[in-house]
């Protein structure tokens, strides 16, 4: 009988001293809150798939950016777990709504290729639970060079960092043999990378020894990632998933 | 009036607040990268047993990682205990709490700031917020859920400033080398360097602010006693919406209540405990302060139906 009392006592305290109080008219303000702060992020441009932001290159598995949004409780488990650093808080990369969420800054780490620690600690599943054979396999971004930072394209100097620091077995940066006229009018043969963007899975290791040290001169962003299908720029990849 | 010893089960309550605090803190240092690419076990134990990560994930990514219905102990304990979790459990209510005992506010001053405030209904406001948002696709849970506060202040605050200050003291005691004590510290800084520090300094962009926030909350305790619990934490907001009528409840015995307020003094949440009527059940932290400090053991906790007050 205690039970039935209980549960009718919940709903409808018999002391005034048990009920809660907090206004029926406050309540329905907070809902009106909670309801803007949902419907903002459904206002938002990254939503939906209508733009991308190039720096926001989440952990590898991560959901997409919506469901991430949904399940992304900002604990920093990830940031804490990843070896070289490189998932680090947003502050308005993903908006206001995404603030505090992971993202991965290849300028301060890189995704380490046998490494899936961040797929394992997430308690929502905002990045999902991954063997390291899937891991593998998941594109967070793709590299570009920039030539008009790169030493074989804009400096004739022989440079052959990121081909060398590529974990992929095959490799996805290739080198092209091109004859450059220095300063001085004398032709040097450099090595020119390309990135093969078939391959290239964004873990950034690249750009990570770039020589160019502040602003690399290869540079991971999202587009060409697993998780969004939309923002992929190459055909195959684009309809494939 | 003489001061009554401590009682056992506040005794009780502070052993396992500082259990479930270590246990979090190993947790969190647990969190690192292992040879096999596991971490070994459960170190998102305290973020399981979050029944509001639990429900907001649930209402706005319509799927729940399966370790987060553990958090279903959490409510049907909170339907019996009340917000027992807080007071004993939670390891950022064991940090508030320490704080709080370690101010020295003055009879008179505590007077005007221990009893219940309407403003404590603010985190019962913030749930409602965190629900309704998470369901129109907006999860706001994470920025002041208080192990996603506490596990982010650590990871990204906290822990860098302590690894860059323990590696910065043996540093400088390697450089200057003070009377000789090299031969004493290196040996100590290579425990350190197996056992603690990081390889390479953890850097993390706006580390600052985080700490700042985590300060922030920390120093409140100085103004209120344990006033995130109190005012903001949206966990102990739907825990005290959950436990609101327990089957563990506080029972005043009037005729030996001398009305000394010693009990309210002492109370952490601000939940009244000087009489049956003013009690607020979904306040009481069940920390067993107002039962210790009682002089004439006038407070007891006894099971009861509920819903229905003595």
């Amino acid at each position: 009988m205690n039970i039935v009392k209980w549960i009718t006592n919940f709903f409808s305290p018999p002391t005034k001293e048990s009920r809660m109080d907090l206004g029926r008219r406050n309540i329905l303000a907070a809902g009106i809150v909670g309801l803007g702060g949902g419907l903002l992020v459904k206002a938002h441009p990254l939503e939906g798939g209508r733009t991308y932001n190039p720096g926001l290159v989440r952990p590898p598995g991560s959901v997409p950016e919506s469901e991430f949004l949904d399940k992304c409780i900002r604990c920093g488990e990830c940031m804490k777990v990843c070896p070289t650093n490189a998932i680090q808080p947003t502050m308005l990369e993903a908006g206001l709504e995404g603030l505090w969420s992971p993202v991965v800054k290849t300028q301060m780490g890189y995704c380490e290729y046998k490494c899936k620690m961040c797929t394992e600690v997430c308690p929502t599943d905002a990045i999902n639970k991954l063997t390291l054979e899937e891991k593998q396999k998941v594109k967070i971004g793709l590299a570009h060079v920039d030539k008009s930072r790169c030493l074989p394209y804009a400096y004739t100097k022989l440079c052959s960092v990121c081909y060398e620091q590529c974990p992929l077995p095959d490799k996805a940066i290739w080198q092209e043999e091109t004859t450059v006229t220095t300063a001085s009018g004398a032709k040097v043969t450099v090595k020119a990378p390309h990135v093969n963007a078939e391959r290239c899975i964004g873990c950034g290791l690249c750009e990570n020894k770039c020589p160019v040290s502040d602003q690399a001169a290869i540079l991971i962003t999202s587009v060409g990632e697993t998780r969004n299908f939309k923002n992929q720029f190459l055909t195959s990849d684009r309809y494939s998933g | 009036m003489a001061k009554n010893k401590t009682s056992l089960p506040v005794w009780l309550r502070r052993l396992t607040q500082t259990v479930f605090l270590l246990l979090f803190i190993y947790l969190f240092y647990r969190t690192a990268y292992h040879q096999d690419n596991t971490t070994g076990g459960p170190v998102g134990f305290f973020f399981n047993l979050d029944p509001l990560i639990m429900l907001t994930v649930w209402i706005g990514g319509h799927a729940v990682a399966s370790s987060l219905f553990l958090s279903l102990i959490t409510l049907v304990a909170t339907l019996i205990f009340g917000r027992w979790f807080c007071g004993w459990v939670c390891p950022f209510g064991a940090l508030n709490n320490l704080f709080t005992s370690m101010r020295g506010a003055k009879r008179k001053d505590l007077l005007k700031t221990a009893t219940y405030s309407v403003r404590q209904k603010t985190k019962y406001y913030i749930v409602v917020i965190v629900l309704v948002g998470s369901f129109f696709g907006a999860n706001m849970a994470g920025w002041l859920d208080p192990f996603s506060f506490l596990y982010r202040s650590f990871a990204t605050a906290v822990f860098p400033a302590v690894n860059a200050g323990i590696q910065g003291l043996f540093d400088w005691l390697y450089r200057v080398n003070p009377i000789g004590i090299n031969a004493l510290s290196e040996p100590v800084y290579r425990g350190f360097r197996h056992y603690f520090l990081t390889i390479a300094q953890p850097h993390y962009f706006w580390g600052m602010m985080f700490g700042v926030l985590f300060g922030i909350v920390i120093a409140l305790n100085f103004f209120r006693a344990r006033f995130w619990c109190r005012y903001i934490c949206p966990l102990g907001g739907l825990l005290g919406i959950v436990g609101k009528n327990p089957i563990l409840q506080l029972s005043v015995d009037a005729d030996k209540c001398k009305d000394c307020m010693e009990c309210v003094l002492d109370c952490q949440g601000g939940a009244e405990p000087q009489s049956n009527e003013t009690w607020k059940p979904a306040e009481c932290l069940y920390c067993w302060n107002c039962h210790s400090v009682c002089p004439t053991k006038a407070i007891s906790f006894n099971f009861k139906a509920p819903g229905v007050k003595s």
